[in-house]
């Protein structure tokens, strides 16, 4: 999807912190918008001000002190806490570490990662000089998508216009393939150290490592914008970036986490409430809109509730759309993303898409269809390298349990929403 | 409820998934430890090893051709 920004101004609540307004991007089609411009340094500093200098020693303890009392966590959808991962990148021994801007967006859902590089590549840049700083490392990598030129162009730029005024770590860019898996941790770990950008097994927990050795450390760009905010003293992390969706359209919005996510939802698209939303993306958690009513953008609000927003990513399902055939091809998306590194992700997400598609497809041949996919699902949990087949069981477990009504219609030979899959028998 | 000390740490098997092709061996070697799912791939059992099924293990860990199988110790 080529997208294209528009500006929506929004009436906020509150300052918005990371971004001054809401954006859009749209799908092909829907032309007619104004372009937005990156930030440039000046700008930069007038909005947020100088990055505050490193203060003489230890270097980092404020500041990783400040990640912990706001309890910032990662938000490239895993949400570990960032002032962990620091101090466990300090205790590592070894060569200078690496630090690493992620900015491959893999999800289809979201954009956010995109507008804040396209429209604040200074402040990311200013959270991984600030990281950089904290942990010692000898170089910062930002690590983009080949095909991502408007991130990439935003980047450079932001690069050249710092070298000759601000004194910092050297950052290089780094392409990582199209592909949805190049923005998982231990991929990007060994696609900057010039390794495959492929998902790594870990058999024990600590700092990952770059195939030369050097312990790596990868923040989502977000996360990175966060801590350059909070390196300027802001002491609370009070807003949500969630990428808003339906069809085509994905709406980026800056929101008080103490928004609903029905009110997200509504202030993005308007018009009609959906049948249900996606929360957390591809790997995340479908929920009827009803069930939706209590849930807010606080992600420890979720958690506590077994949900997440993942890398800020709420998808609607308008009524009169099919929640199984959109289920289904999730599901196919899904396989075909698979790194093909280990079997029960390789062939499972093919067995597990292939079950859904019969199950959008109906039937009373397919009568026994339900309990053949809750058996894949159990098989393939847990068993992968890397989290993505896990995500995608978490995806199609709560869909069965949410559109549990709809599958059973499918398998008596009706869907309630034939009129526009087109798959439903007379 | 007080955990009985012993000198020794618990031991599991375990799977690198990415090294693993499906060969099987170690299903028929540790059949106490390891079932395989619809497509041929080992499901390893989360238990600690005991003093019986360590034998398996080291047995499937030995035969593995991808050496995908290891041992390690609680922490």
């Amino acid at each position: 999807m080529t997208a294209r920004l528009r500006l929506v101004t929004l009436d906020e609540g509150c300052e918005p912190a990371l971004l001054a307004h809401a954006v859009s991007y749209l799908g092909p089609g829907h032309g007619g918008l104004t372009e937005l411009e990156p930030q440039s340094l000046r700008a930069h500093w007038q909005r947020y001000g100088a990055r505050p200098e490193r203060r003489p020693r230890p270097p980092g303890e404020d500041l990783i002190d400040a990640l912990h009392k706001i309890a910032l966590t990662g938000r490239g959808g895993g949400h570990f806490p960032t002032a962990a991962k620091w101090q466990a990148i300090r205790a590592a021994t070894g060569p200078r570490p690496l630090v690493v801007a992620n900015g491959a967006e893999g999800e289809p859902l979201s954009r956010k990662d995109s507008a804040l590089l396209e429209l604040r590549p200074h402040l990311i840049l200013d959270g991984l000089a600030c990281t950089a700083e904290a942990v010692d490392a000898a170089e910062a990598v930002v690590w983009l998508h080949e095909s991502d030129h408007l991130a990439r162009s935003a980047v450079s730029r932001a690069l050249a216009e710092r070298q000759s005024h601000v004194h910092e770590v050297p950052i290089r860019i780094a392409l990582g393939p199209d592909r949805y898996l190049s923005g998982e941790s231990s991929a990007v770990v060994r696609g900057v150290g010039g390794g495959p950008a492929l998902p790594a097994f870990r058999p024990v927990p600590g700092p990952s490592r770059s195939p030369d050795g050097r312990p790596t450390l990868v923040h989502n760009v977000e996360t990175l914008a966060r801590i350059a905010l909070a390196a300027r003293g802001e002491d609370a992390v009070s807003s949500a970036l969630v990428s808003v969706s339906s069809g085509d359209t994905i709406v980026v919005l800056e929101l008080p986490d103490t928004c609903s996510v029905q009110d997200a939802v509504r202030r993005a698209l308007g018009g009609t409430d959906p049948q249900a939303v996606l929360l957390g993306g591809y790997g995340g958690s479908w929920l009827s809109w009803e069930a939706a009513a209590g849930a807010t953008l606080s992600e420890p609000q979720l958690r506590a509730g077994g949900l997440s927003l993942g890398a800020g990513v709420i998808a609607a399902l308008l009524p009169g759309q099919c929640g199984i055939a959109r289920v289904a091809q999730i599901a196919r998306y899904l396989a075909e993303s698979s790194a093909r590194q280990c079997g029960p992700c390789l062939f499972g997400l093919d067995a597990i898409a292939d079950s859904l598609h019969r199950l959008a497809k109906g039937g009373r041949r397919h009568r026994h269809e339900v309990t053949r996919l809750t058996g894949f699902l159990a098989e393939v949990r847990g068993r992968g390298a890397c989290g993505h087949p896990d995500g995608a069981v978490r995806m199609v477990a709560s869909a069965l349990e949410t559109f549990g009504a709809d599958g059973q219609a499918h398998l008596d030979g009706r869907c309630v929403h034939e009129a526009t899959t087109g798959r439903g028998r007379g | 409820m007080a955990e009985h000390q012993t000198a020794a740490p618990r031991q599991r098997l375990r799977l690198d998934p990415i090294a693993c092709e499906g060969v099987g061996i170690c299903a028929h070697l540790a059949a106490d430890l390891v079932r395989v799912d619809s497509w041929g791939y080992p499901i390893l059992t989360t238990d600690p090893l005991g003093r019986r099924t360590v034998r398996q293990a080291r047995a499937a860990v030995t035969a593995c051709p991808h050496r995908a199988l290891f041992i390690q110790d609680d922490v």
